[in-house]
């Protein structure tokens, strides 16, 4: 899905005047699709967004400056095709005037803890190869590119597979399958990606 | 039409039957019920943000259950027309399309030009019925029977499109690029189209009489053989003859360009090549005919816009994107942009050329020689189509161009002569399997880079299970009696030969999917040390094998058997090294200095090495070689001995040990044994080069010392696709 990073003209603020907020319920909801549609070219329905927010309120957050919602992170974890209890990051918006502050570094990172402490595996997200930002803010967090997706977006331009992976206590006997993406792109939302 | 006329427009075309009553009949099966009033009362108290969900209705199908923008799928999506009939009613695509000739043929030759920027952005990967087909002259065509050089022209258009999407669809491996072949509801079988290619040879036939006329002096024309115009304005009659000339005639070469590389066994490829160079020669044509058409629909000849989808600049008539989104398969609801007419002529020049260097290419049996070929091809990064033909010319009736059954280019590879096709050990399940292993990894080697990385990373599971096969069978062969020494013993001797070129085959695509990486952007420069350091181990493991396989003898009792322990440093020393381990001695040495030297500057400046609060590097190291690691290539390489063989790096050592100054001397030494080798002089070439470039880098960082603040030292692919040049600036 799609990540927004750029740096643009800013908005002064001292970065403890950030509040940063777990999805507490239907009252933020709004607020988050106001942020995407917002920032984001892709049009997704309200069933898009209640599918995270409902199954896996833990991992969304938001960040508040002055009571103006100016950032959020959507993520979902689950059983991968091959057993893998994996993370995904579905949408990552800081609006423009907020931007290169470590808002949205926070924001995925406090996802990313939750995905942890919940027992995932990895994480895993795509993103545009043109999209420097985005690389560069996960790159910091340990994610390897470990696809390039050809012609992923409709546009026609390719995607990196962002990979997270956590330590393991026992890497040995770990029995990886590298079979499920390989077989086509399409992840569960790879359908639902493609068409927006 | 301004949306809201639009909307209802459609709405009293699509307005539903109010009229009948709300109470249908009982059947025997059915009652119905109204269910209004409890719908009703369930509004009233769900709450924002409450659903109702049954079980197989979880909260994935309700999401994946819409498609937004999609008119199949979504019914508040406006179009302009609900189909192409009523498209045609609106007058979108008249025939003929002016009664004035001369404006007949200007629009013509501008939906020629069209249709070939959509044929061109087709190809770049967009749907066949959101860019060709969106013409709706060839969606109808029993409509176009009345206009000779329309209809003919038509029907070469679906031709070649069949043709093309055939041959895409008989590869099967366009994976990621698989919106190229989807044609369902596309007339691409309309009875008729096969005698294209006859029917646009009268008109040519026509033209260049009509041409031939307007040329001939007053004088010299003879009433009998007066025959109508082209089109009506006197003065402008060559220009839109050639115009037109060059135009059918590209299409006709290119016609017989994809049926020439279809005939089996490569048997059409010198014919072929003259048509592509009919069809580059009738491009050039086609490109000097935008003056005389953009002068003539402006009165001048300036450039006009830079994305304009036709020569003379007009918009072409008989166009919608949207034609086809209702009826056709999946169709992105996204509209897209079609290419510029400039950037189509440069893309069919650009398919022609790598199709020449297809056709061009003679039919090597050496394996050798065909990989270096196929790797030197891709380099250019060239597009499906070009590529698709590459994989069936290499790939026919699973032999080598049709020609040599794959076993025995296995044979050759392995160096064991002929002889050795006769021997029963050959008609065992695991060389048959082995064949098949070598055609799949044919057909990978012709896919695009990224989704060629991910096959070939899988299939070294493939090699590596083979390898094993072949390995036990070899040591039943050769535990039965004791007589390798003195070479009765033939199965062992040929599994021997084969077992080597497997390994060396392996490690083969171990590199390749290593250095594709640095292809498509996949390492960020704190990854450079372990991918460079993995790959001097495995192209030392490459030399190896490689040299192993050219000195042990064809399978008689002179097998040296020597296991080469040393290092290929060490054989360096050694008189007569093959030129072709000198080659991979050379990008060892590069390998290795730049592990180095990345490890020396991470040791001394702690650069390089970004701390991540969620993992290491030691987790990064697993997830970029776990294919490789899977596979045991190499055995016993690890984190560990990765982290063992360069914690102890420093610029003093990596200085001593100059490898970048031993990469320059051998590829001094080697480059004449490849004279006549264009390709690989060229990179030897450059490999030289990155050598001293990061040589005297290597020197400068040693002088300043690498703690220096004003020193910034960084790694760019500036001469190489994948051996990096270092930049060293002082501020």
């Amino acid at each position: 899905m799609e990540q927004v990073q750029e740096k643009q003209r800013k908005e002064e603020f001292d970065a403890s005047e950030i509040e940063y907020v777990s999805y507490g319920g239907e009252h933020h909801l709004p607020l988050i699709m106001n942020l995407v549609d917002q920032e984001l070219s892709e049009p997704y329905s309200i069933f898009t967004y209640r599918y995270f927010v409902y199954l896996w309120p833990q991992l969304s957050f938001m960040a508040f400056h002055k009571g103006k919602c100016v950032g959020t992170v959507v993520c979902k974890m689950g059983d991968h095709r091959d057993s893998k209890f994996r993370g995904y990051i579905a949408m990552l918006v800081v609006i423009k005037p907020y931007r290169g502050r470590g808002i949205a570094t926070e924001l995925v990172t406090r996802s990313i803890q939750v995905m942890m402490e919940s027992g995932c595996e990895e994480v895993t997200l795509e993103a545009e190869v043109t999209n420097e930002g985005a690389l560069a803010l996960y790159g910091r967090l340990g994610f390897i590119r470990a696809k390039r997706l050809f012609r992923y977006y409709l546009n026609g331009v390719d995607a990196f597979r962002l990979k997270l992976l956590f330590p393991q206590p026992e890497m040995a006997d770990r029995d990886d399958t590298q079979n499920h993406d390989d077989h086509s792109p399409r992840e569960e939302y790879s359908e639902l990606h493609r068409h927006l | 039409m301004d949306w809201k006329s639009t909307e209802q427009a459609s709405m009293e075309r699509h307005a539903p039957n109010h009229s009948s009553s709300s109470s249908i009949p009982a059947t025997e099966n059915t009652v119905w019920a109204d269910a209004s009033p409890l719908l009703d009362t369930v509004c009233k108290e769900l709450r924002d943000g409450e659903l109702i969900h049954g079980d197989n209705f979880n909260l994935y199908a309700a999401m994946s259950a819409l498609e937004i923008m999609d008119p199949k799928m979504d019914s508040g999506i406006i179009n302009k027309y609900a189909s192409v009939d009523e498209a045609i009613e609106d007058g979108l695509a008249p025939v003929p399309i002016s009664i004035d000739k001369t404006v007949d043929v200007q629009c013509i030759i501008d939906i020629i030009d069209h249709l070939l920027a959509c044929e061109a952005t087709w190809h770049k990967g967009h749907s066949l019925a959101q860019t060709v087909f969106s013409c709706a002259y060839l969606v109808r065509p029993e409509r176009t029977l009345s206009h000779a050089l329309l209809d003919s022209y038509c029907k070469v258009i679906r031709a070649t499109c069949k043709a093309v999407t055939t041959i895409v669809s008989d590869a099967r491996t366009h994976e990621e690029e698989d919106l190229f072949t989807m044609s369902y509801g596309l007339p691409l079988n309309v009875e008729g189209d096969e005698k294209c290619l006859s029917l646009l040879n009268a008109v040519e036939e026509n033209i260049s009489r009509q041409l031939r006329a307007c040329k001939a002096p007053l004088s010299k024309r003879k009433p009998l053989e007066d025959i109508e115009p082209l089109q009506t304005n006197f003065d402008l009659e060559e220009g839109y003859c050639k115009a037109l000339l060059c135009r059918l005639r590209f299409r006709k070469h290119f016609c017989h360009v994809l049926s020439c590389m279809r005939r089996p066994q490569g048997r059409g490829l010198e014919l072929a090549r003259k048509h592509i160079a009919s069809c580059i020669s009738e491009l050039g044509s086609i490109l000097n005919s935008a003056e005389f058409l953009m002068f003539n629909a402006y009165g001048t000849c300036e450039d006009g816009t830079e994305d304009r989808t036709t020569a003379s600049g007009r918009q072409a008539i008989g166009f919608d994107a949207n034609l086809n989104s209702r009826i056709s398969a999946p169709t992105p609801p996204r509209s897209i942009k079609i290419l510029s007419w400039k950037k189509a002529i440069k893309y069919f020049e650009n398919l022609l050329h790598h199709l020449d260097i297809i056709c061009s290419y003679p039919l090597d049996p050496s394996l050798d020689a065909l990989l270096r070929f196929v790797a030197q091809f891709q380099k250019a990064q060239p597009d499906l189509v070009a590529r698709v033909h590459l994989q069936l010319l290499l790939v026919q009736d699973g032999k080598l161009y049709g020609r040599y059954p794959v076993l025995a280019v296995i044979i050759r590879a392995a160096r064991l002569t002929e002889v050795i096709m006769r021997h029963d050990i050959l008609k065992n399940e695991y060389f048959v399997q082995l064949g098949q292993i070598v055609i799949n990894m044919l057909k990978i080697l012709c896919t695009n880079a990224a989704w060629q990385r991910r096959k070939l990373g899988k299939i070294l599971q493939d090699w590596r299970a083979i390898y094993s096969q072949l390995e036990l069978a070899f040591r039943k062969e050769s535990g039965e009696g004791s007589s390798i020494s003195n070479g009765e013993n033939a199965s062992a001797g040929i599994l021997k030969h084969i077992l080597i070129w497997v390994e060396e085959q392996t490690y083969w695509i171990a590199h390749r999917f290593l250095v594709l990486g640095f292809e498509l952007e996949l390492y960020s420069p704190s990854e450079y040390c372990m991918v460079y350091w993995y790959l001097s181990v495995v192209l030392i493991r490459l030399a190896e094998k490689k040299h192993l396989k050219m000195t042990v003898s064809d399978g008689s009792a002179k097998q040296k058997g020597k296991k080469r322990k040393d290092s290929p440093k060490d054989l360096a020393r050694e008189a007569r090294i093959p030129p072709a381990i000198s080659f991979l001695q050379c990008q060892i040495c590069l390998a290795e200095g730049l592990a180095l030297l990345l490890a020396a500057l991470r040791n001394e400046l702690i650069v390089l090495q970004s701390p991540s609060p969620f993992n290491s590097e030691h987790e990064r190291f697993l997830q970029h070689f776990e294919l490789l690691q899977k596979a045991c290539i190499p055995d016993l390489i690890s984190y560990p001995s990765f982290k063992e063989s360069t914690s102890y790096a420093r610029i003093s050592s990596v200085v001593m040990y100059n490898y970048f100054k031993d990469a320059q001397k051998i590829a001094k030494e080697v480059k004449s044994s490849f004279l006549n080798d264009p390709d690989r002089s060229a990179e030897l070439r450059i490999l030289e080069q990155v050598a001293e470039h990061n040589s005297v880098a290597l020197n400068v960082i040693s002088r300043v010392g690498a703690l220096d603040p004003s020193l910034k030292v960084s790694f760019e692919f500036i001469h190489h696709p994948y051996f990096a040049t270092v930049v060293v600036k002082r501020s």
